[in-house]
């Protein structure tokens, strides 16, 4: 591949074709990986056990394999851009473009811009709990001498919670 | 897990139960069972912390001392945490197709789900309703479902003291919520502690519920019976 590279400016035809078919199955398998679990794991679709473990096994590969794989997609694009026509280097930044946005999304967590987290929850005392209305139903937890609420309304938002209760580590969750 | 403390993020979702995922390993866990379904840490279990799902009423009376989790404010100025009737807004969605339907009741009828030993029982919330406290006996386990007195919260109990198995019911005159039992006419309240009578002080065991739509329930315990009043 370095010789690929290096020697772009003497390039053959079959050079250039190869270098577009590496570069056109980088950027597939870039959005691929990505996209696969985005478009799998969704709230109201059915998952066999098999789709999730293939869903998460790409969710976690995709960060890095993402960044390793841009690396080269840009390397190879940037190859065919010197020497390329313009037609075939607004091919280039059509098929980046994507490529780069999947590279980002890998890094992001979009559950979380559903549900934002809660990274530093803060509590209160019963007395100035008037945010909880007395039908309102609490996730109750008691370790040792310690009891926390966790309001459902809340609750049904972030979904997850980390704490500690009475010295124990432990995640409320609904 | 193993002496490492464990902090999570929300990762994911399967048949409309979530996944969340630790940040200290990349494990991914399943919420309902609290079991690592891929990662380092794959086949293993978080144990269960005993928790019950209380209106706040009932909650702040059994524990004034206690503390509750505040809201975001950026989320209560964007209006994004759920309405007071946010229970009957999410029983009206619909339910994933594909997942194994069991027409024993409808997707969405909320469940009290037990399991004692090897044996798993869904109780619906409604036949609760209708009679409470319900006596049951699961495997060879005596057990009581019971309802608050702001008909909504539930707990359930082994109703076994000192090896005696007891029978409830609940007294209807007053407006305090109490239990006698049968056989030594002791009184009970709702955290099944004895307040009067010749058993005055014990404690009965507590059961964990988990407060379930019937769907989800049934995914992660196939073999689950489901009560019916009248049956037994």
């Amino acid at each position: 591949m370095p010789n690929v590279l290096t020697r772009f400016s003497n390039w053959t035809t079959t050079h250039r074709k190869l270098s577009w078919l590496i570069f056109l199955v980088l950027g597939l398998a870039i959005v691929t990986i990505v996209l696969t679990p985005v478009f799998f794991i969704m709230p109201f679709k059915a998952q066999t056990p098999r789709i999730l473990q293939v869903s998460l096994t790409m969710r976690s590969w995709s960060p890095w394999f993402t960044l390793a794989a841009a690396v080269f997609l840009l390397a190879f694009a940037v190859a065919l851009w010197r020497g390329g026509r313009w037609w075939s280097r607004i091919a280039l930044v059509v098929l980046v473009l994507p490529a780069l946005g999947a590279t980002w999304l890998a890094r992001q967590n979009h559950f979380e811009w559903m549900f934002n987290p809660l990274p530093n929850p803060a509590y209160a005392k019963v007395a100035d709990a008037s945010y909880v209305d007395s039908e309102d139903r609490v996730l109750a937890v008691t370790i040792g001498a310690e009891s926390v609420a966790y309001p459902i309304r809340i609750m049904a938002y972030h979904h997850v919670v980390d704490d500690t209760v009475g010295g124990t580590p432990i995640v409320a969750t609904y | 897990m193993d002496g490492q403390v464990l902090h999570f993020y929300l990762a994911g979702i399967n048949n409309q139960n979530f996944i969340m995922r630790d940040k200290e390993t990349g494990t991914w866990w399943q919420q309902v069972s609290g079991k690592a379904i891929l990662g380092p840490l794959k086949g293993r279990q978080l144990k269960r912390v005993f928790h019950d799902e209380l209106s706040f009423a009932i909650w702040k009376r059994e524990k004034p001392e206690g503390r509750v989790l505040k809201p975001d404010d950026k989320i209560v100025a964007a209006n994004q945490y759920e309405t007071a009737d946010w229970e009957t807004r999410i029983g009206k969605m619909r339910v994933v197709e594909g997942v194994d339907v069991d027409k024993r009741l409808a997707p969405r009828t909320l469940v009290l789900g037990i399991e004692v030993g090897d044996k798993s029982i869904a109780y619906p919330l409604d036949a609760l309703k209708k009679q409470s406290p319900i006596m049951d006996v699961v495997g060879s386990t005596p057990i009581m479902l019971l309802l608050g007195e702001d008909k909504r919260s539930v707990r359930a109990f082994e109703r076994i003291v000192d090896g005696r198995r007891l029978e409830f019911f609940q007294k209807t005159e007053g407006s305090a919520f109490q239990l006698l039992d049968v056989e030594t006419a002791s009184t009970w309240n709702f955290e099944g502690k004895a307040t009067s009578g010749p058993l005055a002080g014990k404690q009965l065991k507590k059961i964990f519920v988990l407060e379930d739509y019937w769907f989800d329930w049934r995914i992660y315990h196939p073999d689950t019976a489901v009560y019916e009043l009248g049956l037994r």
